[in-house]
């Protein structure tokens, strides 16, 4: 039963494409937002006799380029990557393995979501008595909270996702329009846009993809999870603050400002290369996933912080990213946080990381507050730099806390969400949907939870 | 018959391996009789292990996992039947069995009413190029499942696929075939696309097996052509039709590989129960429930299994009837 579900889980992973990592979203299981490649198991050439021998899982693309440059300069340890899927497909091995005992990788990426679920079934090695905290200072602070437990550092945090609007200029001035500052401004501007051209839309609205409604609600200061270990949690989706997020965004879709189609979908790609999307509110490795995608508007993008609840405050959302934990069970704990460290910690390791061919946004600050970053230009955003903007909401980020059933709350956000797209339900109506069906997952996990 | 002869079922063998130790037929030595009895059973050996381990044994799991539970806080405990009465009033779970359903009785009859029309063209001889087109016909179950599914997947994309747009220039415009509407005929036409051409092979080898002097007393008797077909030739090859209803039916209530690649690229479009084994594999992998699963894989095999020993007994009567 397991390795037929595990050869399925394979083959929908394997069928992720390079436009986002979505694709692995089957009914079940939604995938990391980093892109996925599906590559087996690839052995590293310049391994020397001797070396210490570590497995590390991992999908996202560049790793190999990464894990070869780790083995030519530690030649005393020897890494060998294996994608075994990206995000729910690879979890489900490693719990699996965990819960068996036997075939757990020395390192594995997890995105910071699923941390606490490894957590909480002993799965993941401390690192500080490995030297960890030396990191702290290099690593941006929401992200160093995500991976931290009391005193304790479960991972290396690695790339993030901040969020900005990413918005199409040459369209934003035909009509007049300057990227919004507030989300009341937002709305008015998305009723404006749609009045003056009844085929536009401001932006779409995909909670489907329901990685992006959270960070949204992070921005937005309604995350809805409260979570510090043991066995009390909070799960919140109907209180007033997020009630009134749901109808402020089921208000635009109502009045038909805001458009609603799959993210990462092809009409998705299309729409914004037409003029159909005048904006994507998406996260600082988004770009990078657009350029194959678009062509016309090429050139013509900007980005420009997202609009916030009101014009004083200043609260970034994160989108994504990933973490290298040490997994409980390996050989060598010592080499493998040695590799963790410096993979997620090091220039070396960064230079590749967020060159073109990985495309990834450093947690790493070094690298993120280095000119070399936030000056760069690509040719999707003509000479204008968008790093700077993603890189300056990086220190704004919210923290939050992730509940230790992310698996399964993204699993269900697919399906409760689904009407959304449809037309067939209200987002409001979705989110009393999605607490019911929460809460008594939690419950019947046994644990204690306030509402 | 008197005499010492060799029981009639004795198999070959056994009765070398008594001439060989030099003991007479019928008065073999309990060792000879006895190795004799067992040959067959070393050939069936390899499947009955086979079956044992792979087909058995993982049901034997899945029944005994399905009397746990296993929550995050507090591991596993022994729970009876709690995970079947959880299964059994999931208004998901059996809104995906009637969806099965559904898809079950029309995908059948209209993959089996294809497949004979068209045995039935290539057994007359009506077609030129006759081997040629079979073997066309034949190519979409050569296509894997999933590559099919995601095939269909780009064709069907709406308003840039090109049957989008043929459905627009037809005058629908705004086709989603994705839409709740529309989603489970589109399953149904992907699956007809599969497996027609594998009905049909199997129903044309059937038909060429009928006796040719059956076909020409028809003829002489004066009967048209739709005559000899539905009345003499349908019947003849009946036993073919029961098995491929058979197969069908199994492959049809276990629907997964279609809707779940479909989800892949329109995850709006299938369901967390979207039908019973997706269901199964949604609360095991996707929600970690393995005992909840293991509950509704169950169930659904026992409700497959009512419905495959219901539609035998039924056959078996109106054949015993007719």
């Amino acid at each position: 039963m397991l390795s037929t579900t595990a050869v399925t889980a394979v083959t929908v992973g394997a069928l992720a494409a390079c436009g986002g990592g979505t694709a692995s979203q089957a009914a079940a299981p939604a995938s990391s937002t980093t892109t996925s490649a599906a590559s087996a198991a690839s052995k590293s050439s310049s391994c020397t006799p001797g070396a210490t021998p570590l497995t590390f899982w991992g999908w996202a693309p560049g790793y190999q380029q990464v894990v070869d440059e780790f083995n030519k300069t530690h030649p005393d340890i020897c890494v060998t990557l294996e994608d075994n899927g990206a995000g729910v497909a690879e979890y489900t091995k490693l719990t699996a393995a965990l819960h068996a005992g036997a075939g757990t990788p020395d390192v594995a990426e997890v995105e910071y979501l699923e941390l606490p679920s490894l957590e909480i079934v002993n799965g993941l090695v401390n690192l500080v008595p490995y030297g960890a905290d030396a990191y702290k200072s290099d690593i941006v602070p929401f992200a160093w909270g995500q991976v931290s437990q009391g005193s304790a550092v479960y991972s290396m945090p690695g790339d993030i996702g901040p969020m900005a609007f990413y918005y199409n200029t040459s369209l934003l001035s035909k009509y007049h329009i300057t990227p919004p500052t507030t989300w009341a401004q937002f709305a008015a501007d998305a009723a404006a846009l749609h009045k003056a051209d009844p085929s536009a839309y401001l932006a779409n609205f995909d909670p489907v993809e329901t990685q992006w409604l959270y960070a949204l609600m992070q921005e937005a200061g309604v995350f809805p999870f409260k979570y510090s270990g043991g066995t009390n949690v909070t799960i919140d989706f109907t209180g007033s603050a997020q009630m009134a997020f749901a109808n402020y965004w089921q208000s635009l879709i109502s009045a038909g400002d805001i458009n609603h189609t799959s993210d990462f979908s092809p009409i998705f790609w299309k729409n914004l290369d037409s003029g159909v999307d005048a904006s994507w509110l998406n996260a600082a490795w988004s770009p990078a996933d657009m350029a194959p995608n678009l062509s016309k508007t090429s050139g013509d993008w900007r980005a420009a912080a997202l609009p916030q609840e009101s014009a004083s405050s200043d609260v970034a959302g994160s989108w994504g990213g990933s973490t290298f934990a040490v997994v409980k069970g390996t050989k060598y704990p010592k080499q493998a946080a040695e590799f963790a460290e410096w993979y997620g910690g090091s220039m070396a390791s960064w230079k590749i990381l967020s060159s073109p061919a990985a495309g990834a946004f450093p947690g790493y600050t070094p690298l993120l507050n280095s000119s070399s970053l936030t000056n760069a230009t690509i040719p999707l955003s003509g000479t204008s730099k968008p790093n700077q903007v993603f890189s300056s909401t990086a220190a704004h980020v919210a923290s939050i806390q992730w509940p230790p059933f992310m698996t399964e709350a993204l699993t269900e956000g697919q399906s409760v969400f689904a009407g959304v797209l449809n037309g067939t339900e209200t987002v409001p109506q979705a989110f009393q949907a999605y607490q019911s069906a929460l809460v008594s997952y939690a419950q019947a996990q046994g644990f204690t939870v306030s509402q | 018959m008197a005499g010492v002869t060799a029981p009639p079922s004795r198999p070959m063998l056994g009765g070398f391996l008594t001439r060989a130790t030099g003991t007479g037929p019928g008065t073999g030595s309990r060792w000879a009789r006895l190795a004799g009895d067992h040959r067959g059973l070393l050939f069936v050996a390899p499947f009955i292990l086979f079956f044992l381990a792979f087909m058995l044994a993982p049901v034997g799991y899945a029944i005994y996992t399905s009397l746990f539970t296993s929550k995050l806080i507090g591991g596993t405990r022994f729970s009876w039947f709690a995970n079947y009465s959880q299964v059994l009033t999931s208004g998901e779970f059996w809104a995906g069995v009637e969806r099965v359903l559904v898809f079950w009785v029309i995908q059948v009859p209209v993959t089996l009413a294809l497949a004979f029309f068209f045995a039935v063209i290539f057994d007359l001889g009506l077609a030129k190029l006759g081997r040629f087109f079979r073997l066309v016909f034949f190519l979409p179950f050569a296509v894997p499942a999933v590559v099919a599914s995601v095939m269909w997947s780009f064709l069907l994309v709406p308003d840039f696929g090109p049957y989008a747009r043929l459905a627009a220039a037809l005058g629908f415009r705004g086709t989603n075939y994705f839409s709740p509407g529309l989603i489970l005929p589109t399953v149904i036409v992907i699956v007809v696309w599969e497996f027609t051409g594998y009905n049909m092979i199997i129903l044309y080898t059937a038909l060429k097996a009928v006796p040719k002097d059956v076909l020409y007393a028809a003829a002489i008797d004066g009967a048209p052509l739709w005559k000899v077909i539905l009345k003499v030739k349908l019947p003849m090859i009946r036993p073919a039709v029961v098995m491929l209803i058979f197969l069908n039916t199994i492959g049809a209530l276990q629907l997964f590989t279609e809707p779940m690649i479909l989800a892949t690229f329109q995850p709006q479009a299938i369901s967390f129960g979207f039908t019973p084994t997706i269901f199964v594999y949604n609360t095991s992998i996707g929600n970690g429930e393995y005992n909840l699963g293991a509950a509704a894989a169950v169930v659904l095999g026992l409700v497959i299994f009512a419905i495959s020993v219901g539609s035998r007994a039924f056959f078996r009567r109106k054949r015993e009837a007719a």
